[in-house]
């Protein structure tokens, strides 16, 4: 009998402390959630590299009891890595190392299609705030619309660090549904004309113009807007890594292994900010709204400063180049090929987006900054 | 924190817009004043011009009647005869055109 005692109370405290006791509907709900978007990365391929890890960090964040942002272990070491700003500015040194500065060096004008895409984070801005977030709030929600998981981890970090997990979500999951969202705009505001532009040839681009252009850009920004200077000075040193001729071990560790460990630790970490608790509430719904305006917004702002190059520039531009200065390197840059390609087979803007598409890396790490200087 | 600035959206989106445009635009600038400083830019292009002769002498050397045969063949499949063809000549393959024909070739094949 004493035995049996002995085995009724064990159980039973197996049982108090089990995940189950604390289990809720929503739990149950986002695991699910988890468990979609693990089926949207391996079966549909949505950028499984981001998708897969926050959809796991997304099941393993509504487990009840594990303790993992209390108690010091790998979880708690991640979690610190994201709001301690680590993860963003190591992975802008992979995306710097793995990026090729030389369109926008060889056509500089293009810089400002990159510059007008930003709008689509201020139209998303204004509407946050009509729905009744406040100005911080609506300020991370509206970086969304830049296209740059890094950048709007970093500002939401700073500024509204409540609504991480909707919106590092929502920033990924646009960045991986790009393909789908921008054509249709691009389509819209375009004439066939215009989207038949064949464009010139870029002039070759010397390696002191390589090795300089970052030097004189980190300088300059990090002059300008001290709150993103880990930002912007991290691409540019992953980026003097690639073109220096004499780094290429750090080159080859900057865009391979270490922004592979790092992208498991951010994307694993995004996802553990997706529990119920925090997720499961109307705010999720309009973020994840206003963060599609804010990308529409912006597609369609570089699109329509694209149309101006075009009519300034006697029909020399193709407008759907300005659809890349959303950032989402090189994702945006591709869609701006392919697009350009259906309606123009042999025309290859794939190199003149990437100009835009630069810029607008650059362009989201000021803006984010400029914010950061007025609301903080 | 301090208090925000300000919290009108519209104010906030001016000056964040200007501040883009500025800052990018003086980027632009500051890329030109690179090119035109670049010290390294006469040197390259007499290299170039040099390297170009050099060449020159090597390419009759090289026996492509087997390829210009295969090239004329497949453009007489698709009905041109071989009077239509007027030159063939290797195509110039920076890194960045032979990306967007991988991609091309790509996307027809998917």
């Amino acid at each position: 009998m004493e035995v049996w005692n002995a085995f009724i109370v064990s159980i039973a405290s197996v049982w108090a402390d089990s995940g189950f006791t604390g289990f809720t509907i929503g739990n149950a709900i986002m695991i699910v959630v988890g468990c979609v978007l693990l089926w949207l990365a391996f079966a549909k391929e949505f950028e499984p590299l981001l998708l897969a890890p926050i959809a796991f960090g997304c099941i393993m964040a509504n487990f009840p009891k594990t303790g993992f942002f209390e108690d010091p272990g790998v979880m708690l070491a991640i979690h610190y890595g994201i709001t301690n700003e680590i993860f963003p500015p190591l992975i802008f040194l992979g995306v710097g190392a793995m990026t090729d500065f030389g369109p926008l060096i060889a056509n500089p004008s293009t810089i400002l299609m990159g510059a007008a895409a930003q709008i689509g984070v201020f139209i998303s801005l204004a509407g946050a705030m009509l729905l009744g977030f406040d100005v911080k709030e609506a300020a991370s929600i509206g970086i969304i619309g830049g296209a740059d998981g890094p950048t709007a981890i970093y500002l939401t970090i700073k500024l509204a660090p409540h609504l991480l997990g909707a919106i590092a979500v929502a920033a990924y999951s646009y960045m991986s549904l790009v393909p789908l969202i921008q054509p249709p705009v691009m389509k819209l505001f375009t004439t066939k004309k215009e989207r038949e532009v064949v464009m010139e040839q870029l002039r070759p681009v010397s390696k002191f113009e390589r090795i300089v252009f970052p030097v004189v850009c980190t300088i300059v920004i990090s002059l300008l807007l001290p709150p993103v200077a880990s930002l912007i000075g991290m691409l540019m040193l992953g980026n003097l890594f690639r073109e220096s001729g004499v780094t290429d071990r750090l080159s080859d560790t900057s865009q391979n292994s270490l922004i592979n460990i790092v992208t498991i630790f951010l994307a694993t970490g995004t996802g553990m900010t997706m529990s119920a608790h925090d997720f499961l509430n109307a705010k999720t719904l309009e973020i994840i709204v206003l963060g599609l305006i804010a990308f529409i917004g912006g597609t369609a702002g570089g699109v329509w400063f694209g149309k101006i190059m075009y009519w300034i520039s006697g029909g020399k531009v193709n407008p759907l180049i300005g659809s890349a200065g959303v950032s989402a390197v090189p994702m945006a840059a591709r869609v701006s090929q392919i697009v350009g390609q259906k309606f123009k087979p042999g025309n290859f803007l794939l190199m003149h987006a990437m100009g835009p598409n630069v810029a607008g890396v650059i362009g989201t790490a000021v803006a984010a900054g400029t914010m950061l200087a007025m609301l903080s | 924190m301090g208090h925000p600035v300000t919290t009108n959206p519209f104010i906030i989106m001016l000056i964040n817009m200007t501040v883009v445009f500025v800052v990018l635009y003086g980027l632009s600038l500051l890329i030109r004043l690179i090119h035109v400083i670049d010290p390294t830019k006469n040197a390259e292009e007499h290299a170039e011009a040099a390297a170009v002769p050099a060449a020159m002498p090597a390419a009759p050397v090289v026996d492509n009647s087997a390829v210009v045969a295969v090239i004329a063949a497949a453009v007489a499949a698709y009905g041109c005869s071989e009077a239509n063809i007027v030159t063939i000549r290797p195509a110039g393959s920076p890194v960045w055109t032979n990306t967007g024909r991988l991609s091309g070739i790509q996307n027809t094949v998917n």
